[in-house]
């Protein structure tokens, strides 16, 4: 098998004096997103230090450390000598979740202008959105919110010129050819085109007392949403009904039956 | 049951209970938060013989007024003015023995704009992955108003030298340890080629701190590098301390509580010693970056590390011996 791996390229650029950013730069995106996930797992399960922690992207890891444990150019090195194809082969499918999504008024005050940019009536621009499963690509600001790839429109969809102050929690969204679910309300610039009532955010079994901070028992590493990169989202239309049955009810996977 | 120890507090504005940051956030999409100033919040807990990563208070813009139901042991540090115990006046940056039900008042000086408490054994608070530092994004935290009641794991005797029957220690710290510097030492970031020959005038120009200032960004006033090259950049993790060119007249340095993904350029990132700097400025404050390079910021940071560390070592001496 030709490896189209060789045509890669892993560039380190330094971030300051306890970050670096890596990008990798491929011909194809969804080998550089693979490789940018494999790295930054690699970095977060301890190889060089406890200090060290990576933020996968699209094309960039975004690796962080304490100069006072580690150096930047060890980190480096390391990556240097990490082997970019290993366990390629051996990447399990990810979870799918299913999202019942109220589309347009007021949970989706931007859908009628999305339906004109791409010159379709909205419920086509609504079947687009749940005909296919959206693959999230990372986890982004603000709080962990889900971005995936998005509709298979035949154009870009532009940024507002100025953002909103605050879209709800739940909100579903598009911009360029991306989409975005967002745990908690926030600001945001993308187009708000719908609203799950499902519940994303969970802090509150997460958050045990009684510690000792001397002792710092093991910490509970676990994430506070019910998804992660590689895992796939079918958005469902509902009626306001719909939503207001499945307000509040703990988003999750799919349990295939 | 023995009733435990807790610090009560009196009065209290924009106070949180912090630590140094939710390190396994970022990894899982949240921003790692924690103490602006790190310095301070380290040298805080060492002061009492804690570890680094004990929970603390961040007092911000205003001070606090505290009353321990034990006796207990603390420190202040920051940009405290004076504090005060029961009226008398004792010195920041050091241990502090406090008696049970005496009133400790901690004041911000002129000159910053946090103060940081902590105490022996430290408080009994929530965590999220590990860390209690709050997240304004995901509501989660411990915030200090009047009226809260602290619970602490531990009280400690009152601590009095023999020779000078009071709290003197001396754990070599230097005496302008708190001064603010309105300069901030900054490194070329990832995406300075994109600005070409306007970046310099980063360097070049005298900002003013506005009055957002927050966990989550600085923002300061002046002239705004523009970039050379034009295009839609990716969703990439930036770097704390990132410095971005946002439409506008205004530079976004961003601190603990940033997103950590966005899709501005980075022009320059601050040190590591920068960042607990910027984390005291106020608005109104001019300042100016200079440029430094990765290696010399490391140097200076481990400079302040391992003043920590001789702070930590001198502190657990002197309470070991007079136990």
């Amino acid at each position: 098998m030709t490896d189209t791996w060789t045509a890669t390229t892993v560039a380190i650029s330094p971030c300051g004096d306890a970050a670096l950013r890596v990008t990798v730069d491929g011909a194809d995106t969804d080998r550089v997103w693979a490789a940018v996930h494999r790295l930054a797992g690699w970095l977060n399960h301890g190889v060089i230090g406890p200090s060290v922690t990576a933020v996968p992207t699209y094309d960039a890891v975004l690796v962080e450390f304490d100069p006072y444990h580690t150096t930047g150019e060890l980190i480096a090195s390391h990556i240097r000598a990490w082997d970019t194809t290993a366990g390629e082969h051996e990447e399990s499918a990810g979870a799918v979740l299913d999202v019942p999504v109220l589309f347009g008024g007021e949970a989706g005050p931007d859908l009628e202008w999305v339906a004109e940019v791409v010159g379709r009536p909205v419920p086509e621009v609504i079947d687009l959105v749940c005909v296919k499963e959206h693959l999230i690509r990372c986890l982004g600001g603000p709080a962990a919110s889900a971005m995936m790839d998005g509709p298979d429109f035949d154009v870009p969809i532009p940024r507002l010129a100025t953002p909103r102050l605050r879209v709800p929690p739940g909100a579903v969204s598009v911009a360029g050819r991306q989409a975005v679910i967002g745990p908690v309300a926030a600001p945001s610039g993308w187009r708000q085109i719908g609203r799950t009532p499902l519940d994303i955010l969970r802090t509150d079994s997460h958050s045990g007392t009684g510690t000792h901070p001397d002792t710092d028992g093991h910490p509970d590493l676990d994430t506070v949403v019910p998804y992660r990169p590689g895992d796939r989202v079918r958005f469902l239309p509902i009626d306001e009904a719909g939503y207001a049955d499945l307000l509040g009810a703990a988003m999750g996977p799919r349990h295939d039956g | 049951m023995a009733d435990r120890p807790e610090l009560r507090v009196e009065s209290a504005t924009a106070c949180v209970v912090t630590d140094l940051g939710r390190v396994a956030g970022p990894a899982r999409g949240l921003a790692v938060n924690g103490a602006l100033d790190q310095f301070a919040a380290r040298a805080a807990n060492a002061l009492v013989g804690n570890a680094p990563t004990a929970p603390l208070m961040e007092a911000t813009g205003f001070g606090v007024t505290l009353r321990p139901s034990h006796d207990v042991l603390m420190s202040i540090t920051g940009a405290p003015a004076e504090p005060t115990v029961d009226g008398r006046s004792h010195p920041a940056w050091a241990p502090l023995s406090v008696r049970a039900g005496e009133k400790v008042r901690v004041g911000i000086s002129d000159a910053g704009l946090r103060a940081y408490v902590a105490v022996h054994g430290s408080f009994d608070v929530p965590r999220l992955m590990g860390s209690c530092a709050p997240d304004s994004m995901i509501g989660f935290g411990t915030h200090v108003t009047s009226g809260t009641s602290l619970s602490l794991f531990r009280s400690h005797p009152p601590l009095v030298n023999r020779r000078f029957g009071a709290t003197v220690f001396d754990f070599g710290i230097p005496r302008d340890v708190g001064r603010v510097s309105a300069v901030l030492d900054a490194v070329d970031g990832p995406d300075a080629a994109e600005f070409g020959p306007g970046l310099q005038r980063l360097y070049d120009s005298r900002y003013t701190v506005t009055p957002r200032i927050d966990h989550v960004g600085l923002r300061v006033a002046g002239h705004v590098p523009q970039r050379s090259i034009t295009g839609e950049v990716l969703s990439r993790g930036v770097p704390i301390g990132a410095v971005e060119a946002p439409a506008g007249d205004e530079l976004l340095v961003l601190m603990r509580g940033r997103g950590i993904t966005a899709g501005y350029p980075v022009l320059a990132v601050l040190t590591s010693r920068a960042l607990d700097n910027a984390a005291q400025l106020r608005p109104g404050q001019q300042i100016r970056f200079r440029r430094t390079t990765a290696a010399a910021a490391t140097a200076a940071y481990l400079e302040r590390r391992r003043l920590l560390d001789r702070i930590a070592l001198r502190a657990r001496t002197a309470f070991a011996e007079l136990r």
